[in-house]
């Protein structure tokens, strides 16, 4: 097994890709054909970390994908990150239906990996996140991002 | 420093000499061993078999001696006894010895005065034929008769023929019970010895001789092999690492003739590999030295706006690169990050710069530069290594800032407040975003602009900020790098303490990890006109 393994699934006109590892410039997306499917959902939740070179590699790859309608769930952080900075990153077609918002409580140390999905934290016209995110023993954790930046991608 | 010769023990004997040694003196030490041994129990053997043999020859002489003698006595007995009845041989007397064929001569000896025996009266056949016996007899007399008187019964006749050489002599004890001793000499005795000494001796010669013959061929064959590769770990000492050894034995020797092959061509490899790497490291020493040229003073002030940077790459060349500039009234922040790091990236880093003092000359907007900018990278890496880039101009009169973004790290503008810096208080510069540089040749980029107001800082940098780590691998990351940058700038200081500040909380969570990413960041602030 490499760094990252994808996993395809075509049930009638819907691919479903799921993605767990590292893409860099190792990757090769060749063995991965995205054309001729109508919709495409990637799942991404094991992704763990992408580079410069992995970004360019993914970019092509998306490309292949035609007039596809792609979802990306599970966005982790370093993906939403990618779609922030990277145009391109986000095909045309591509539209994210849940991502995570990392959250931590600075006193106790703990993190938390929040799910916002479409339609129910976010929409296109911006986030309504949880009113209150708590760790195990209860402490109120805060948003471990900086908003203006991290939620960018969904104004464009 | 030793030289090879002192390095090189002096051998003493050839190994083939040793070879040689041990393959004759083996079976030479064992047939002595064996001869030695063998001779021992033959000679043995043949004494006693010599023993028994004399011992048997005597017995039979002395029967037959004792017969003769008892014959001659009872002839001879009535000569005496007419001789000591009338004190001389008389006519009777004379008649019998006449008659006996078997009797050449009867003497009579008397004893003298002196002890000396004189023939006193004489009985032969024919005259003065018994005198050299009579007279060897004569002389031998006084000591025969000691012994009879010794014995009192011993009667010793004297060898008329000496027995091969003189050295057998026959005692006859007594008439009735004669005994003979034989002695023999025992170098004729053991003559049979000698014999197969001579024999084996030959033969051992024989043996040896072939037993050299065959060591040296033998050995030649081995050392010559081993000769061979004695002379080229010689030949490597000195170091010629090129040379070979043509060995065809199947054996260990070949084997290790085999292995010596191929761990010369091993060494051979890496010396080769060692000196093309001193030769890359020196050209990339070189790159670096070129590349440092690429980047501007790390600090400097152009009229309110105060700069100071920070670059450090991950090895001897970087993809990241920064760069400031005056056109007209306006200040030009230049900050770039290529695909990767290393040599390729530095390369890409090199036409970016030089591109961009063209672009400098033609007093145009930051996104009119990008663009030009992304059509020199495109035709220069034909799409293979990308560039994200940040571009912006300070208006040293308005305190505008026009930027225009290639998906870039935006950039933080930290606007100056009542209070201390918060984390509310950051601004990324993220309102326009285009593609990469040398992503496609005619992108099209956006721009916009931003009010940098007297105070206000702001903080560019490269995404290896974040991924710097520590001795255990352990990321920085986002959350302590807005944590560092914050502290570092709470109370809005001037560019090279801020620098200063945020380089120390990096440095202190790295402690001295190397690289992952380069790292570049640089701050600016408008300190507006005194």
């Amino acid at each position: 097994m490499g760094k990252l393994d994808v996993k395809m699934n075509k049930a009638a006109d819907k691919l479903t890709v799921q993605m767990a590892g590292t893409i860099d410039e190792d990757v090769d997306f060749s063995q991965f054909s995205l054309g001729g499917n109508p919709q495409i959902e990637v799942e991404l939740s094991g992704l763990k970390s992408i580079n410069s070179c992995g970004i360019r590699e993914w970019i092509k790859w998306m490309g292949t994908a035609g007039p596809a309608q792609i979802s990306f769930s599970n966005c982790p952080k370093v993906i939403v990150d990618q779609i922030n900075m990277v145009d391109g990153f986000l095909p045309a077609t591509g539209k994210v239906s849940s991502f995570f918002v990392p959250y931590y409580n600075d006193d106790s140390g703990s993190e938390k990996n929040v799910l916002f999905r479409y339609g129910t934290e976010f929409t296109e016209g911006g986030v309504t996140p949880p009113a209150s995110v708590k760790d195990e023993e209860g402490n109120e954790m805060e948003m471990d991002v900086i908003e203006s930046k991290y939620f960018k991608f969904l104004k464009k | 420093m030793k030289g090879h010769n002192e390095l090189v023990k002096k051998r003493g004997l050839s190994i083939r000499y040793k070879i040689l040694l041990l393959l004759t003196s083996l079976p030479l030490i064992t047939l002595t061993v064996y001869l030695i041994l063998a001779l021992r129990i033959f000679e043995e053997d043949k004494i006693a078999y010599v023993f028994d043999s004399s011992s048997r020859m005597s017995g039979t002489m002395a029967a037959q001696i004792k017969t003769q003698l008892n014959g001659v006595l009872g002839t001879t007995k009535p000569i005496f006894q007419d001789y000591l009845s009338q004190q001389k041989f008389s006519s009777v007397g004379e008649s019998i010895f006449q008659n006996e064929f078997n009797l050449e001569a009867i003497v009579v000896f008397k004893p003298s005065a002196t002890g000396a025996y004189e023939r006193s009266a004489i009985l032969e056949k024919v005259p003065d034929q018994t005198a050299g016996v009579l007279a060897q007899l004569q002389n031998h007399m006084p000591s025969y008769f000691a012994e009879v008187e010794a014995s009192r019964r011993v009667v010793k006749v004297p060898r008329n023929r000496p027995f091969a050489g003189g050295s057998l002599a026959l005692f006859a004890d007594g008439f009735g019970s004669q005994s003979d001793v034989t002695t023999v000499e025992k170098e004729k005795a053991l003559g049979a010895v000698q014999i197969l000494i001579r024999k084996s001796l030959i033969f051992f010669g024989l043996l040896i001789s072939v037993t050299v013959i065959l060591s040296l061929f033998a050995s030649s064959g081995l050392t010559q092999a081993l000769t061979q590769l004695f002379d080229a770990t010689k030949k490597v000492a000195e170091g010629d690492f090129n040379i070979r050894v043509d060995v065809k034995s199947s054996d260990e020797v070949g084997s290790l003739a085999d292995n010596f092959n191929i761990m010369a061509a091993e060494v051979s490899r890496l010396l080769d590999q060692t000196a093309e790497k001193a030769r890359m490291e020196s050209e990339l020493q070189t790159a670096k030295t070129v590349q440092e040229t690429l980047f501007p003073e790390t600090q400097a002030k152009i009229g309110p706006l105060a700069i100071a940077g920070y670059y450090e790459p991950a090895s001897e060349c970087g993809g990241d690169w920064w760069h400031y500039c005056q056109i007209g009234n306006k200040i030009f922040l230049w900050i770039g990050d290529a695909t990767g790091h290393g040599a390729p990236a530095a390369l890409i880093t090199s036409a970016a710069k030089s591109a961009s003092t063209i672009i400098e000359r033609l007093n145009i907007t930051p996104a009119k530069a990008l663009e030009l900018l992304n059509r020199s990278i495109y035709d220069v890496s034909k799409g293979r290594i990308m560039m994200t880039f940040f571009l912006a101009s300070f208006d040293l009169e308005t305190g505008e800032l026009a930027y225009c973004n290639a998906s870039h790290e935006a950039p933080f503008l930290m606007k100056k407040g009542e209070g201390p810096l918060k984390k509310k208080d950051l601004i990324p510069l993220n309102e326009v975003n285009n593609p990469r540089l040398g992503q496609a040749r005619d992108s099209v980029y956006e721009q916009t602009t931003i009010q940098v107001e007297t105070g206000d800082l702001v903080f560019f940098y490269t995404d290896g900020i974040p991924d710097i780590q520590d001795p255990a691998k352990a990321a920085w990351g986002e959350r302590e790098f807005i944590k560092a940058l914050i502290a570092a700038n709470k109370d809005f200081p001037g560019v090279s303490d801020s620098v200063e500040r945020f380089a120390q909380s990096f440095q202190a969570h790295r402690q001295g990890a190397p690289l992952i990413d380069d790292v570049t960041f640089f701050v600016v602030k408008n300190e507006g006109l005194s």
